[in-house]
């Protein structure tokens, strides 16, 4: 009804209090920032967790592992699998030729150092990294010439991306790396690109004060090239990575695949493969934090319960101080409903304004400490804290149930003073003193 | 003859009904207001008159008897019902004038039309106007305690008169006051009387007030025992 004159009116009755409505919002504050500083934290944690995963690289991979399943056969049976029986790189591109949409391979694997001599021929080391596609990998700086690509691998070129520190090891500093020729003891490739090394090699890998040409720094074949090259074509594994496209519903592609594999070992029941997705087992960890962010929210609410009854109590203790003015506006012709609201109103009041301060509090606690934590490690572990992203952002969804639950703890435990005040007798109301 | 505002017919009042300690406090009260009256309602501490008020004020319902305010029985209605008929025919003042603290004189003039569901624009000319009409439109802005005893109760007075009302009931006005104060709100009322016809019930233990009236009630031990009955001149 007169909506913002009981807004008025709460606000001034408030304010005329100072102390003691400061008094009486401190469970409110206490609970509410508890609450946010505890969600901002559980949020802060997650979201760090996935910018860190997001920051290693594309996780949008399934991890098979062939397993053997013992339980499929007789008793004491001793089961004779082979290699045959494991995933064979046939199958793979079965797949990915089945489903080209899905799925696609993006193999790395390091095939070990080999040993080189540069043009003032010094003997120096690199490591041979298989690569199938680097198109899509942004982490990867490149100064000059370009990636690998699946023409390379499909074609088996013999091409080769170096790092900037190899160009500057194995050339001399006036040579184009461009088109040069490194020969290995697998074969001859040829320079198409080369890149930047990520600064954790420096940091991490190399030695301070190493000698520029003891550094091994790796350099990037097409996979298949290797393969080709080293006879593996028809290689066995018990383990591989299937990259799909994350446009498509995982849970789906996870059947799909699984549908797959059963029907490639239909012949061998002995045989399964177990998948596991990165994605879901962060999914997991994310669940697991919010289960324990929920539950200590809940416990830390309590409070809310404990300022609730704060409030009751200063609203009855305020009902009773101003009795004659109840019983004057009752005279004037205030309803019932109009004295109800009113109090009703300064309860609400009284715990939003608590709760909108607990939230700031909150915000500010959970970033001082989110700010700590990120001091911590930039100091104390300073090789980590390039793998790490600290994000701090508060639980938006926390603040807005806060505003609800802080505008609900004033319904509730104003109402019953308020219908006190609404329900006074107006003869008695006007003779108190 | 004018209209009859307050038509009372053997009112009775009990406290404390079914217990040993039942009070009656009125005894069957007849009474007729006509518009446009000044009536004073005399009598004792303890002879009923506060109780009659509280009655005539529609704060209380009798306990026997019927009671019509401008022809509406106050004995059936409830407690909504009453708050409204308070808001919009009745104008208290009381003894010690009861503004609202913290609130300005305007704010407490524009009360009973905030409950009346005027709106805010209406109701901030109408306070205006009143408090013109009670010599305190210079006061507009100030808070009750920044106001004499005097100030409050012209506040009080325009509040009163906010929604219009069929009633000015007056409660001992002048009695937190000073008798020079006394005179310039017992000056006011005769003014409200006179230039605006507000039918006016005073209730008030003293003669010297009540005889400045046009019609002095009697009450004691519940009972009117005296009436000098409706003036001739009060027609307008």
């Amino acid at each position: 009804m007169q909506f913002i004159e009981n807004l008025r009116l709460a606000l001034t009755s408030i304010a005329a209090n100072k102390m003691r409505s400061v008094l009486t919002m401190l469970g409110i504050i206490i609970g509410i920032s508890a609450v946010i500083m505890i969600t901002t934290i559980g949020t802060s944690i997650q979201k760090t967790l996935v910018n860190t995963f997001n920051s290693i690289g594309n996780m949008n991979y399934f991890q098979l592992y062939a397993q053997v399943n013992y339980r499929s056969q007789e008793d004491d049976e001793i089961i004779n699998y082979t290699d045959e029986d494991l995933i064979s790189r046939e199958m793979l591109d079965k797949l990915v030729n089945t489903y080209p949409e899905y799925f696609y391979l993006n193999m790395t694997e390091s095939f070990g150092s080999v040993e080189l001599k540069n043009w003032k021929d010094q003997v120096l080391k690199a490591n041979i990294v298989g690569r199938m596609n680097i198109e899509g990998d942004n982490d990867i700086k490149f100064t000059r010439g370009r990636k690998i690509n699946k023409t390379d691998n499909d074609l088996h070129k013999q091409v080769l991306n170096v790092s900037t520190l190899f160009v500057e090891q194995y050339l001399s500093p006036d040579a184009d790396p461009i088109g040069q020729t490194v020969s290995t003891d697998m074969g001859d490739f040829v320079i198409v690109g080369v890149f930047e090394l990520p600064a954790i090699y420096e940091k991490q890998i190399y030695k301070p004060g190493q000698k520029t040409i003891e550094k091994v720094t790796p350099v990037y074949v097409p996979y298949d090239t290797v393969m080709a090259l080293t006879h593996q074509e028809n290689s066995y594994n018990y383990y591989a990575e299937v990259y799909y496209n994350p446009e498509y519903d995982v849970e789906m592609l996870e059947n799909t695949l699984q549908k797959f594999f059963e029907d490639e070992y239909a012949e061998k029941p002995y045989m399964y493969i177990e998948i596991e997705n990165m994605q879901s087992q962060l999914g997991m960890i994310n669940t697991v934090i919010n289960v324990i962010t929920i539950a200590i929210s809940i416990i830390a609410a309590i409070s809310l319960i404990v300022g609730g009854v704060g409030v009751m109590n200063i609203m009855l203790v305020s009902i009773t101080e101003r009795t004659k003015e109840i019983g004057v506006r009752k005279a004037l012709g205030a309803q019932n409903s109009a004295i109800r609201m009113q109090f009703v109103v300064e309860a609400i009041l009284l715990c939003l304004i608590g709760g909108i301060i607990g939230i700031i509090l909150g915000i500010a606690g959970g970033m001082l400490i989110g700010f700590v934590a990120k001091q911590l490690v930039t100091n104390f572990y300073a090789e980590y804290a390039e793998l790490f992203t600290i994000t701090i952002q508060p639980s938006i969804p926390a603040i807005l149930i806060s505003v609800g639950f802080s505008i609900l703890t004033g319904v509730f435990f104003g109402y019953y003073p308020a219908n006190k005040a609404a329900k006074m007798n107006p003869i008695d109301a006007l003779r108190y003193d | 003859m004018n209209k009859t505002v307050i038509e009372m017919r053997n009112i009775i009042k009990r406290y404390y009904i079914g217990q040993p300690n039942e009070l009656q406090i009125l005894n069957g009260i007849s009474l007729d207001i006509h518009e446009h009256e000044f009536v004073a309602i005399v009598g004792q501490s303890g002879s009923g008159k506060s109780t009659l008020m509280n009655m005539i004020g529609a704060l209380d319902r009798p306990t026997e008897g019927t009671y019509l305010l401008n022809g509406v029985d106050i004995s059936t209605l409830d407690d909504y019902d009453l708050s409204r008929i308070r808001n919009q025919e009745i104008g208290f003042v009381f003894q010690t004038f009861n503004l609202i603290s913290r609130t300005n004189a305007l704010k407490n003039v524009e009360m009973p039309m905030m409950y009346a569901g005027i709106p805010r624009k209406k109701r901030l000319e109408r306070a205006k106007e009143l408090l013109e009409l009670v010599g305190m439109a210079d006061r507009a802005d100030h808070q009750p305690n920044e106001l004499s005893g005097g100030q409050k109760q012209r506040v009080a007075i325009a509040r009163a008169m906010a929604n219009k009302p069929s009633i000015l009931l007056a409660d001992e006005p002048t009695g937190a006051l000073d008798s020079k104060t006394g005179r310039m709100i017992m000056d006011l009322f005769h003014k409200l009387h006179d230039e605006e016809g507000t039918t006016i019930v005073l209730i008030t233990h003293s003669n010297e007030l009540a005889a400045e009236t046009e019609r002095i009630i009697t009450i004691s031990d519940g009972s009117v025992i005296s009436d000098t009955g409706v003036k001739d001149n009060a027609v307008y």
